[in-house]
């Protein structure tokens, strides 16, 4: 399959150069074309348009396209950067490159905080925390006292919130995570190290990808 | 053994699947780690895995609030080895995880499935991406 010229190779939308992707995360071009056949497994999985639906991305995380879950909404609004309701393939790199082993902290840590901000106040509040602990809670079957949730939230909140104001801002969340690194184990993906290894043998062309779209079949 | 009860609201939180993308790239037979819940006790969760571990004649080393069980044949990629860590949430609720520390990930599935999982059934209340069954 020739693709000639980029200028006449269609692309699904949000479709980024891999060299670009590359020089701005930790992937080299390589990954970010291993990135790219996940990509379009992951985005033709419901609608077969290129791009990441919420259905799409709960049907990849939980085997079930229906599973609704705060956590994954979380990760999925911080994923579609341009806020249209869907990720794209750029977003979708970029997004990725934070769980990157090789990411910087600091970038892993914002990342967290904003994941955590269920309202994007830039703050973490009281209340936000609560509902996320009951959200967890609720996802284990798991009913514990009220009191216990009241204590969980208060032990940690005033622990972290050092400036008593009532609210978590980012400074006082970098403070509490170097406290405790656990808190952004999540932000690390092992799996993205071994991401051109684990897709060389992976292949999947829909009908689509075929007819209208080109991959570069140039190696590195 | 140490256990970890210092579970602050973000380390629980932190549990959820929804956080678990992993599914992204492997399918669930090739996962590296299993997360399961359970209301028994720190004390009958840890005895329960020293049994298993006996039974697959894996060496245990406790590790802080980490139970390493280690293989010592060599399998395709080293010996399989097995890392458990619980976190309390209350002292009768904990989740515990099971990774793999080393040696190869389809024989970790494969013991996880002939062997592990069977053995855990009685303390076992469900595990991680699968509703609670009621018995």
């Amino acid at each position: 399959m020739g693709c000639g010229s980029s200028k006449r190779i269609k692309r699904v939308p949000g479709y980024e150069d891999p060299n670009v992707l590359a020089a701005e995360t930790p992937f080299t071009v390589s990954e970010v074309e291993a990135l790219y056949e996940l990509f379009m497994k992951l985005s033709n999985s419901i609608i077969a348009d290129g791009l990441i639906h919420k259905e799409e991305f709960q049907l990849a995380l939980f085997r079930n396209k229906n599973q609704r879950n705060l956590f994954a909404d979380r990760i999925f609004d911080l994923f579609d950067i341009k806020r249209n309701g869907v990720i794209e393939f750029g977003e979708f790199v970029r997004s990725l490159g934070v769980f990157h082993p090789n990411a910087p902290v600091a970038d892993k840590i914002a990342f967290a905080f904003r994941l955590y901000d269920l309202k994007q106040t830039g703050f973490i509040m009281r209340e936000e925390l609560k509902e996320m602990v009951l959200a967890l809670l609720h996802e284990s079957d798991l009913v514990i006292s009220e009191d216990a949730v009241e204590t969980i939230v208060d032990k940690t909140f005033s622990e972290a919130d050092t400036k008593g104001d009532g609210r978590i801002d980012p400074e006082e969340w970098k403070a509490f995570v170097s406290k405790y690194p656990s808190l952004i184990k999540i932000m690390t993906l092992p799996y993205l190290k071994d991401i051109s290894l684990a897709f060389p043998s992976f292949v999947v062309r829909t009908e689509i990808e075929d007819s209208e779209l080109c991959v570069d079949g140039n190696g590195d | 053994m140490a256990k970890l009860t210092n579970l602050n609201a973000f380390d629980i939180i932190s549990l959820s699947s929804g956080f678990d993308l992993s599914g992204l790239f492997v399918e669930n037979d090739e996962k590296k780690e299993v997360q399961f819940t359970s209301t028994h006790t720190f004390s009958s969760i840890t005895s329960k895995l020293g049994d298993i571990a006996q039974n697959l004649k894996l060496k245990v080393k406790k590790q802080g609030g980490l139970m390493k069980m280690e293989g010592t044949s060599g399998g395709r990629k080293g010996a399989l080895a097995i890392d458990a860590e619980i976190f309390e949430f209350t002292p009768s609720f904990h989740l515990v995880e099971l990774r793999k520390s080393s040696g190869d990930t389809l024989e970790f599935q494969k013991t996880l499935k002939q062997d592990v999982r069977p053995a855990l059934k009685d303390i076992v209340w469900a595990w991680q991406g699968q509703p609670h069954q009621q018995s």
